[in-house]
């Protein structure tokens, strides 16, 4: 059966439990049909970057292994095409360079209805 | 025995990671460079049971900067930094190239900001995200021992409970450590539980 290529898929990276459930209630409630996997380290997330394909990726900076934005910089380069927001409290001039250095955006903590909204916007209107 | 599970424990590394950005935020506008902060643990234990490894405290004298914070849970917040490491970190909030009499002349200031900033970040976040109101009193800076320090914390039995936060800093790649102590009341932790259940529940 082909697979429908109009539900999205979004990875989220973070090492704390309850963020990645923030995010991933918050997104539901206004993506239902979104397919959501969760790494808890930015190893992880591109293991399963490489085996899911996900369209979009939600990534923290501090976790342990490597950081976030490593992580986030090693991902795009092999799926340029994916759209990745670095969701993180550190949110210093330097993390969001570097965001935007790799062709994504730095969206700052807590997980709120507008940080999610700011999120969103990013990944279905940016080109 | 604390009634904090481990997801509890998240939520509250979770909020003091987003206060430690926001320490870090305010901490590199002034020193004009990059400050590495994080948390990377939380502990909630009885005071009886704190010792100077729990705290990592050594030999030698510290700078605790305490402050008191009341709102729907009380609590004395106390940052702790060997006194070699504070005089760094006012060096390099200072900026210039003082000596160390020059440095000692601006501690007691210094360190109070610093711990007024770092603290009122974390609990601020906290404020936020469990949707309450909390205020604090002025900073407050002392060098003391490890013997006095750990004296100072078990002398009020009112607060039984002790949340220790491991804190990470590097301003200017310079690496420091510290510990944040919260000294709460068993109604003080009761209240802060029912907080955090209820902005668990929320996302549940």
């Amino acid at each position: 059966m082909p697979v429908d290529s109009s539900i999205k898929k979004l990875l989220i990276v973070d090492d704390s439990k309850v963020s990645r459930m923030l995010i991933r209630t918050h997104i539901l409630v206004q993506r239902p049909d979104w397919v959501i996997f969760e790494a808890v380290c930015g190893e992880d997330a591109i293991e399963l970057a490489d085996n899911e394909r996900p369209d979009y990726c939600t990534m923290d900076i501090n976790m342990p292994g490597i950081s976030g934005t490593d992580a986030a910089e090693r991902i795009l380069s092999k799926y340029p095409l994916m759209k990745m927001v670095i969701f993180s409290a550190n949110i210093q001039e330097t993390h969001k360079n570097r965001a935007r250095s790799f062709g994504s955006i730095l969206v700052a903590k807590p997980v709120t209805e507008k940080s999610i909204a700011l999120t969103l916007d990013y990944f279905t209107n940016s080109k | 025995m604390s009634n904090l599970s481990e997801l509890h424990l998240d939520a509250l590394a979770e909020i003091f990671s987003i206060g430690a950005g926001r320490a870090a935020l305010s901490l590199s506008e002034i020193v004009g460079d990059e400050v590495h902060i994080s948390v990377p643990s939380v502990q909630v234990i009885n005071v009886e049971d704190i010792n100077a490894t729990t705290l990592s405290l050594n030999s030698g004298r510290f700078g605790a900067v305490s402050q008191y914070f009341s709102g729907p849970f009380n609590a004395e917040a106390v940052l702790l930094f060997t006194e070699e490491q504070a005089l760094k970190i006012v060096s390099d909030m200072m900026g210039s190239q003082m000596s160390l009499e020059e440095l000692a002349e601006f501690e007691h200031e210094a360190m109070c900001e610093l711990g007024n900033i770092i603290l009122n970040a974390c609990l601020s976040a906290m404020a936020d995200i469990l949707h309450f109101t909390l205020e604090s009193s002025l900073p407050n800076y002392r060098v003391a021992s490890a013997d006095e320090i750990l004296h100072r914390l078990k002398e009020n039995s009112n607060q039984p409970y002790v949340m220790v936060l491991h804190i990470d800093l590097a301003i200017e790649k310079r690496h420091t450590t510290g510990n944040l102590v919260f000294l709460l009341s068993s109604t003080s932790l009761t209240n802060l539980v029912i907080h955090i259940n209820q902005f668990l529940g929320s996302i549940s």
